[in-house]
């Protein structure tokens, strides 16, 4: 069959084929990894029933542990997003957490602010996570401008800049001069003021008993965003072009170097409002390791979505449900959540693995 | 006085220094071949994992050691398979068996030990190479576990293989320019799979030091980022085996510096001092501190 005969032949059928492919690898990890988490309980002699009903208890069992869930999400889809977004350019941000480091710091400063309480209009809470969105891009496009000034491969000067934001958040809830409350006696534990309630993220329905908060439509409305400027605008298709071959988008007079710093400030950007987000509509005061394992779990996510926003989302909600249900199957079912680190670690390894052979199989 | 506190801070920094050292240089053989393993973490803690296991059924920190080295292969296998036979993404991979590792070392431990238990394990005899222990005032110095002078003996061979043998003239080849390497002839395949390999093993012989020699028991996580330290030592050293080992020594002597700064009476936040090896080393990659020289076709897979 000759080269053109054989072409449209593919095309035929890469509708279906690339659709059904790329859906294959993601479910087909997802469920032998669950499968392992499973056969996991069994050998530790806890009844299947058991484990699972507690899974679905924390996950969904109430609107309480729903929203909690729905939250976690928000933020790990944040990350995915913005992990999106950095992809399409060819860049990888291993820096998630530093990104929600600097975020939700930056949140909390700006919280506690003189006056900031005051702010009509919404302000008092937007004003916030404004801040924290900008000063996590700012850390992520910091890594854009090394990258594209000396070269610096951005895996590793993301990776750098989250170990040293984690620990600058860790300096300043240990300093008084920095975010530390006030000490007032030797109790008085290492963590900033609560943040003024004016400051905090309405919760969408108004109860604690439910409180998920309007960060939830914030990040659909995200979502939906960033899907159509990667899809419909040049600055998608500048960082596809990028992300395809620089040297190229160079030469047919796109700039790279907005394409790359722009890319991973809004990928910091996203980082950063996760933790703004976690900050204010959550937790309401900064503590050290606020951040813990929140990067790496929407950096996951990203990766699952094989850049698509709609995979994101699935996978956001995935994570956001399987760490509530692995946090309840602990207290419950005494089955350590620790399975769930498994699961995921093991879906990680097997969509990565299987890259290779979906790309091999695509480009045939 | 103020001389006892010095000799205490060196003997502490080459301690510390220890667990980075076996990884790092580990590492180092691996990033010179062309592959970066962010999975040292997750090799670290497993080879830990596996220490405190081991001597806790033995009895025996030597088999303790052997054991680690068992649990760890796995790991390495893993990695290398998903590297070199897959070529998928080292990055990614790596992240993903550190997370796999945690949630595999915090079950495992949870089953074994039973929850919040910290049952403590025979560690290492203090040891002293003859002479130097004795000697005035550095004498102690030298009063480390056993484990750690396998380390310098290790440093010492491998400094050796990679400059003075074909092997290790092959494996730099590897990772600089893979194809031409395999053209004229070499086993570059077989040559990546050995060198993540010898990483895994390294991390956890640092990872058994860890458990054994230091803390005696296991925790959960308890390496807490030791293994990236040994990617950025690896970064700062500038792929180097000299300058790899006096990152690692830097790095220990920074951590050394919390404990020992405020007998100097001087007070600096703890954390200042935990962040400088990173920023010490993004300044490193971002070529503010000397000219960075990567191996050519680092994170890049190899195929025919």
């Amino acid at each position: 069959m000759n080269r053109v005969a054989k072409a449209a032949t593919i095309n035929r059928y890469r509708g279906l084929r690339t659709l059904a492919g790329q859906l294959a690898v993601p479910v087909l990890a997802v469920v032998a990894a669950f499968a392992v988490g499973l056969i996991a309980v069994m050998a530790m002699g806890v009844p299947l029933g058991d484990a699972i009903g507690a899974f679905l208890n924390g996950a969904f069992g109430s609107p309480y542990s729903i929203s909690a869930s729905l939250n976690r999400a928000v933020a790990l889809g944040l990350v995915g997003i913005g992990f999106v977004v950095a992809s399409r350019a060819g860049l990888t941000n291993v820096g998630g957490e530093g990104q929600i480091a600097m975020g939700g710091m930056m949140a909390t400063a700006v919280c506690l602010l003189p006056g900031v309480a005051d702010l009509p209009a919404g302000l008092s809470f937007i004003l916030p996570l404004l801040a924290g969105a900008l000063a996590g891009g700012l850390w992520g496009a910091l890594a854009g401008v090394l990258k594209v000034r000396g070269g610096t491969n951005e895996v590793i000067s993301t990776l750098l800049l989250s170990f040293i934001a984690v620990w600058i958040v860790y300096m300043a809830v240990q300093s008084e001069a920095l975010l530390r409350q006030p000490m007032t006696n030797s109790a008085t534990l290492p963590e900033s003021l609560p943040i003024p309630p004016t400051t905090q993220v309405p919760l969408l329905t108004g109860s604690y008993a439910s409180p998920v908060t309007w960060g939830l439509p914030l990040a659909i409305i995200i979502a939906i965003l960033v899907a159509i400027v990667l899809q419909k605008t040049l600055f998608g298709f500048q960082l596809k072009a990028i992300g395809l071959n620089p040297v190229a988008t160079a030469r047919a007079g796109m700039s790279v170097v907005v394409g790359i710093v722009g890319a991973l400030f809004i990928a910091g950007f996203l980082g950063g409002l996760a933790g703004a987000l976690m900050l204010q509509g959550e937790q309401y005061s900064l503590k050290a390791g606020f951040s813990s394992g929140y990067g790496f779990d929407g950096l996951v996510v990203g990766l699952l979505a094989r850049n698509s926003i709609s995979g994101v989302i699935a996978g956001a909600l995935l994570f956001g449900f399987m760490r509530s249900g692995g946090i309840s199957m602990e207290m419950i079912a005494a089955v350590p959540s620790a399975l769930v680190s498994i699961i995921q670690g093991l879906i990680v390894v097997m969509i990565a693995g299987a890259a290779y052979y979906a790309e091999k199989r695509d480009a045939r | 006085m103020t001389t006892d506190l010095l000799i205490v801070f060196l003997a502490s920094s080459f301690r510390l220094a220890v667990p980075l050292l076996f990884a790092a240089c580990g590492e180092y053989v691996s990033e010179r071949a062309g592959i970066v393993n962010m999975s040292i973490e997750g090799m670290m803690l497993m080879g830990a994992f596996g220490g405190a296991i081991g001597t806790a059924i033995t009895g025996s920190p030597v088999l303790g050691v052997g054991v680690a080295l068992l649990a760890v292969l796995p790991v390495a296998i893993l990695q290398s398979v998903l590297t070199n036979r897959l070529r998928a993404n080292q990055v990614v991979t790596g992240i993903g068996i550190n997370i796999l590792v945690l949630g595999l070392t915090t079950l495992g431990y949870r089953q074994f030990f039973g929850a919040r238990s910290r049952e403590m394990i025979p560690g290492f005899d203090q040891w002293s190479p003859p002479m130097l222990g004795s000697l005035p005032v550095i004498g102690p110095i030298f009063q480390q576990a056993a484990l750690a002078y396998v380390a310098v003996l290790l440093i010492v061979v491998i400094a050796f293989v990679m400059s003075r043998t074909g092997i290790g003239i092959v494996l730099k080849a590897a990772g600089d320019d893979p194809h031409v390497t395999a053209i004229s002839g070499s086993p570059v395949m077989k040559v990546r799979h050995g060198a993540v390999l010898f990483a895994g093993l390294m991390a956890g012989l640092g990872g058994a030091f860890l458990s054994i020699a230091e803390i005696h028991t296991f925790t959960e996580g308890m390496t807490r980022g030791v293994g990236y330290l040994a990617i950025v030592a690896v970064i700062f050293g500038n792929w180097r085996i000299g300058r790899v080992v006096g990152a690692c020594l830097m790095f220990g002597a920074a951590t050394a510096l919390q404990f020992q700064l405020p007998a100097f009476g001087i007070h600096l936040p703890n954390a200042l001092l935990i962040m400088l090896p990173y920023v010490l080393a993004l300044l490193a990659v971002a070529g503010l501190v000397g000219r960075q020289t990567a191996p050519r076709a680092l994170a890049q897979p190899f195929w025919r």
